[in-house]
């Protein structure tokens, strides 16, 4: 072989794992929360002292930052043209059976359904996709983010080789 | 008539002498593109063609050799201090990372992390800074919460100091992301120290004798992608039929 290849890499914890593409990266938490009734100063991504917090699995192909919001903020806006954020957030159990988490499994997804307004906050190019689902029992929250609308149809092939990857335990 | 039919024989002499001397152009044209591209070695030799600069231009001082013999890079697993599971790139990817390997309760280490927390060193432009621990088991988490500011990426991984076969905290290390090589390395008492390693390494990988040729790198990705799609991946015994498998 010619240069140095790196091996695919398995990132497994909180009952989710992914064999990741060639240069992509993942990380997988669960926001820092704090005992009920403090009022410590929070970081970024840090959840309310007391909350229940639920696994977040992040997974982008391009260096992902370690200060990042659960929804992509401050990682979405260093994507170049061919980027792509992934963030899969899982809900409280009391969401379960509800309307809006009815849909079965992760979604496989089609370029139109990218909307530059699907974004948390619009970042010039670049376009969204916010899909609710239950998948193993858990109800979830897919949200993807391509760097360039224009170029959906092949990055929305790499997005759905990503989902195949993906695995939810029970 | 027959001067009518001398004029059309002149004509079509003319046309085929143009479209001869076009078609010749054209073959000279891309003869050249192909040789601008290392598409072609000087008759007689097996190796790359001597590096030359054009006439007029000063040739550097300094060339860099042995690129290939730079030791691989790695990718790094483990955990943050937020809990994070994380899997860094740093091999076949668009940046070049510096790996500053720290330690909470090393002296020589506390440099850097001055310097990390009064934000007095910058990382080059086109370069990603992941500050590596050893693993929990090995270090004290809450000490390096107290050390590392929060916007710096701090992966605790016993295993990248394996390897990268770090010799003792701090080390420094630039991985070049293209093509997954080390490209520096070493030690000292700060990052503005071995800051100079840092940027000449990053530089480096900027320099136009490092930039490998176009059409050599299309190849050497067109080899692993039939090889991949064979199913041979690397370190696959097949490669190495002498040793019976890598190293």
């Amino acid at each position: 072989m010619t240069g140095v290849r790196p091996a695919v890499r398995q990132l497994s914890g909180h009952g989710l794992s992914i064999g990741l593409l060639p240069a992509w990266e993942g990380r997988i938490y669960r926001r820092t929360v704090g005992p009920a009734g403090a009022t410590a100063a929070r970081p970024q991504a840090a959840g309310w002292p007391g909350e229940l917090s639920h696994p977040v699995l992040h997974l982008a192909n391009f260096a992902l930052p370690a200060s990042r919001g659960d929804f992509g903020t401050g990682a979405v806006e260093r994507m170049s043209g061919d980027g792509i954020f992934l963030a899969l957030l899982e809900f409280g159990a009391d969401c379960l059976g509800t309307a809006l988490y009815a849909p079965r499994g992760l979604p496989r997804i089609s370029p139109g359904q990218f909307n530059p307004n699907g974004m948390q906050r619009r970042v010039a190019g670049q376009a969204g996709f916010q899909h609710f689902c239950t998948a193993a029992g858990r109800p979830f929250c897919l949200y993807v983010v391509i760097g360039s609308h224009r170029d959906a149809v092949r990055l929305t092939g790499t997005v759905n080789s990503v989902l195949d990857r993906i695995e939810v335990a029970a | 008539m027959i001067a009518l039919q001398i004029v059309e024989l002149v004509a079509l002499a003319v046309l085929a002498v143009l479209v001869a001397g076009l078609l010749r152009g054209y073959a000279s044209v891309l003869r050249r593109l192909h040789d601008l591209d290392a598409g072609t070695l000087p008759a007689g030799t097996g190796g790359a063609p001597p590096f030359r600069t054009a006439g007029g231009v000063v040739a550097p001082a300094q060339q860099i050799e042995g690129r290939e013999e730079w030791a691989p890079s790695h990718d790094i697993d483990g955990v943050t201090l937020r809990g994070e599971i994380v899997s860094v790139r740093t091999v076949g990817v668009a940046q070049d990372t510096i790996i500053a390997f720290l330690s909470a309760s090393c002296e020589g280490c506390t440099g850097f992390w001055q310097e990390l927390a009064d934000r007095s060193w910058t990382v080059p432009v086109g370069s990603r800074l992941v500050v590596v621990s050893k693993g929990p088991d090995e270090e004290s988490p809450s000490m390096l919460q107290q050390l590392c500011p929060p916007d710096v990426d701090l992966v605790m991984s016993s295993q990248a100091w394996v390897d990268f076969a770090v010799p003792g905290s701090p080390y420094v290390v630039v991985a070049d992301g293209h093509t997954g090589r080390i490209k520096g390395e070493g030690s000292g008492s700060s990052f503005t120290q071995v800051g100079g390693l840092i940027e000449q390494s990053v530089a480096d990988g900027r320099h136009p004798a490092v930039i490998k040729a176009d059409a050599d790198r299309r190849r050497a990705r067109d080899v692993d992608k039939l090889l991949l799609s064979a199913g041979i991946g690397p370190n696959d015994p097949s490669l190495y039929p002498a040793e019976g498998g890598p190293a």
